[in-house]
């Protein structure tokens, strides 16, 4: 199959697991109402207004969020793989996540959160900013990034903003509320999410998708060391910093909405590859259709799951990612490419 | 004439002055070989010269415009680079590879075109790649992978064309083979610069030899002129011997 197939694939599993999402309850309207609030906008008849509400207000922006969520994180490090030329950066390795996670925590303790629901993201984008920036410049060696730079300098900063994140919600014990929301919000799930939470998640994805989805062609040549890439008349650090803070606002438009999400930015531009090639053209909407049915699968289990279970998205997603890493790893013993 | 000519280049790499005073003219038309010991800057002196390394002092010009005034993709339509290390992180093929030579021309946005197709066509062929250039990349051994870089540089179709260590990794059958595709690219207008040392295969071929000794050009001119014991001695710290007036051999420390 074609790579151009294989993405009408992705777009139809995406659209297929979207329905499933919406009809597949515990409890709640399930198809039959799915299917009759579909009609009513046609003429049929009206779904009684509870159902709709749930539907329309609750179940509907939470799987936007879901779905532009793991575009936009597969997008990121689909982005971060091929401009740090390394298989293994992703928003999780070279501390985006992290540092969202951090400015996230920080919004919510500090009270920003109430400033509006803008308050969030801005700190997050600004906090990934700063972490991505310096995780960039301490694995910077002669003007290249190692594997064991980038690994080095990602644990360090990852560990540190971890602590400070961990510091940020001990230090706010006193206020309950606060710290029981970011402990929560840390683990990655999607409860409460409305549609100003899928306008900045959705928003995010198409603002800056529309500033990463130009440079494909390039992102190929990044690939290649720094030298060839300028021989090919691209100026690599700076096509660089612009592709960084793409994927930085891309990571901190969603984990600012999500939370703590794990694997997705790394695992997914992984499978992408294996399917559709490494040629950015396809590869780049691959892993957003790609992560954008991961996340909604994760969600979907999280909310089929029994109450008491209280699964959270993040502890999904890694349940997906690690063994996708040991099938990494037994590739890699063959002798393949990670 | 069209040149691109080195004037005068002081490089410094952290603490180390790599290049002091370094001049060199590539014509369009001449294969250049640049010789020198490891460190001697011969890299260094092909990265100013396609405008990689910014210049402490010093100007590189192609065809007399200052080469950091060249806008990126024009640029690159006129020098091609080969560099070292070709090694690439993912699974693309040798002719994905090859393909992205065209991104001077094709850029962001445009479709590959007819006259794209015709020279990745001509760049397989001319290295003898079309047996692997359907193979991803961990599947290719370093010398397939340095014939791609090859293609991929004469994909681009520039008339300058730039080339570090060219023949490392290479069997004898294809080290041949680049050497006479190099020499035939000149003789066809061309401008080649080879930073090689493989004096040996290269040299006979060349029409000028420049050898670089501690970030300077210690001596350069036609092969028989400057490829002398004495140069070799003072260059190399080897002693050789010369045959009827020509190319050093018979060496020994």
């Amino acid at each position: 199959m074609n790579p151009g197939r294989r993405l009408v694939v992705f777009g139809g599993a995406l659209l297929a697991i979207v329905v499933l999402y919406l009809g597949l309850v515990r409890e709640g309207p399930g198809f039959a109402a799915l299917w009759q609030w579909c009609a009513s906008w046609f003429g049929g008849a009206p779904l009684d207004p509870v159902d709709e509400f749930l539907l329309a207000n609750v179940r509907v922006p939470r799987v936007v969020v879901a779905a532009f969520g793991g575009a936009s994180l597969a997008l990121a490090g689909a982005v971060m793989q091929a401009t740090f030329r390394n298989p293994l950066a992703s928003p999780d390795l070279v501390g985006t996540s992290a540092g969202a996670a951090l400015g996230g925590a920080l919004a919510i303790v500090s009270g920003a959160v109430a400033l509006g629901v803008v308050a969030v993201p801005a700190v997050s984008l600004a906090t990934a900013l700063l972490v991505t920036g310096l995780v960039f410049v301490l694995a910077r060696s002669h003007g290249r990034f190692s594997v064991a730079t980038l690994l080095l300098a990602g644990i360090a900063l990852n560990t540190l903003v971890g602590a400070l994140t961990s510091f940020v919600v001990t230090f706010s014990f006193s206020n309950y509320t606060a710290s029981s929301t970011v402990l929560f919000w840390l683990m990655g799930g999607l409860e409460a999410r409305t549609w100003e939470h899928a306008a900045i998640t959705a928003g995010g994805f198409v603002l800056f998708g529309l500033m990463v989805v130009p440079r494909r062609a390039e992102l190929d040549v990044l690939t290649l060391h720094d030298d060839t890439a300028h021989s090919l008349g691209v100026d690599a650090p700076r096509v660089r910093r612009w592709l960084v803070l793409c994927a930085c606002g891309l990571t901190a438009a969603t984990v600012s909405n999500t939370g703590g999400i794990a694997f997705v930015g790394l695992v997914v531009p992984h499978l992408a590859r294996l399917l559709v090639g490494p040629s950015h053209r396809v590869l780049l909407p691959a892993s957003a259709l790609l992560g954008a049915v991961l996340m909604v699968a994760s969600d979907l289990a999280c909310r089929l799951s029994p109450p008491e279970a209280n699964l959270r998205l993040g502890v999904v997603t890694a349940f997906f990612g690690a063994p996708y890493f040991l099938f990494l790893l037994a590739r890699h013993r063959r002798g393949e490419a990670l | 004439m069209s040149t691109l000519a080195a004037t005068d280049l002081y490089v410094r790499l952290g603490s180390r002055e790599v290049l002091r005073s370094t001049s060199l003219t590539l014509p369009r038309g001449r294969l250049v070989l640049l010789a020198g010991r490891n460190g001697a800057g011969k890299s260094t002196l092909l990265r100013t010269m396609i405008g990689a390394q910014p210049a402490d002092r010093g100007l590189v010009l192609l065809e007399n415009k200052a080469i950091v005034a060249w806008p990126d993709r024009e640029r690159a339509q006129r020098i091609a680079f080969v560099p070292q290390q070709v090694d690439v992180p993912f699974e693309f093929t040798g002719r994905q590879l090859i393909a992205m030579g065209r991104y001077p021309h094709s850029g962001r946005h445009e479709e590959p075109t007819e006259a794209d197709g015709e020279a990745i066509a001509r760049a397989i062929a001319a290295v003898d790649a079309a047996a692997f250039v359907d193979r991803a990349v961990p599947t290719l051994s370093g010398g397939e992978m340095r014939r791609i870089a090859v293609a991929r540089a004469l994909a681009t179709e520039a008339p300058f064309l730039l080339l570090d260590e060219p023949t490392a990794n290479l069997d004898l059958e294809h080290a041949l083979q680049l050497v006479a595709l190099l020499r035939r690219l000149a003789t066809n207008g061309a401008g080649v610069l080879v930073a090689s040392h493989d004096l040996n295969l290269l040299a006979p071929h060349c029409d000028h030899v420049a050898l670089l000794h501690e970030g300077r050009v210690y001596s350069e001119g036609p092969p028989q002129q400057v490829l002398w014991p004495g140069n070799v001695q003072a260059v190399f710290g080897v002693q050789s011997r010369s045959a009827s007036g020509f190319f050093p051999r018979d060496f020994r420390l």
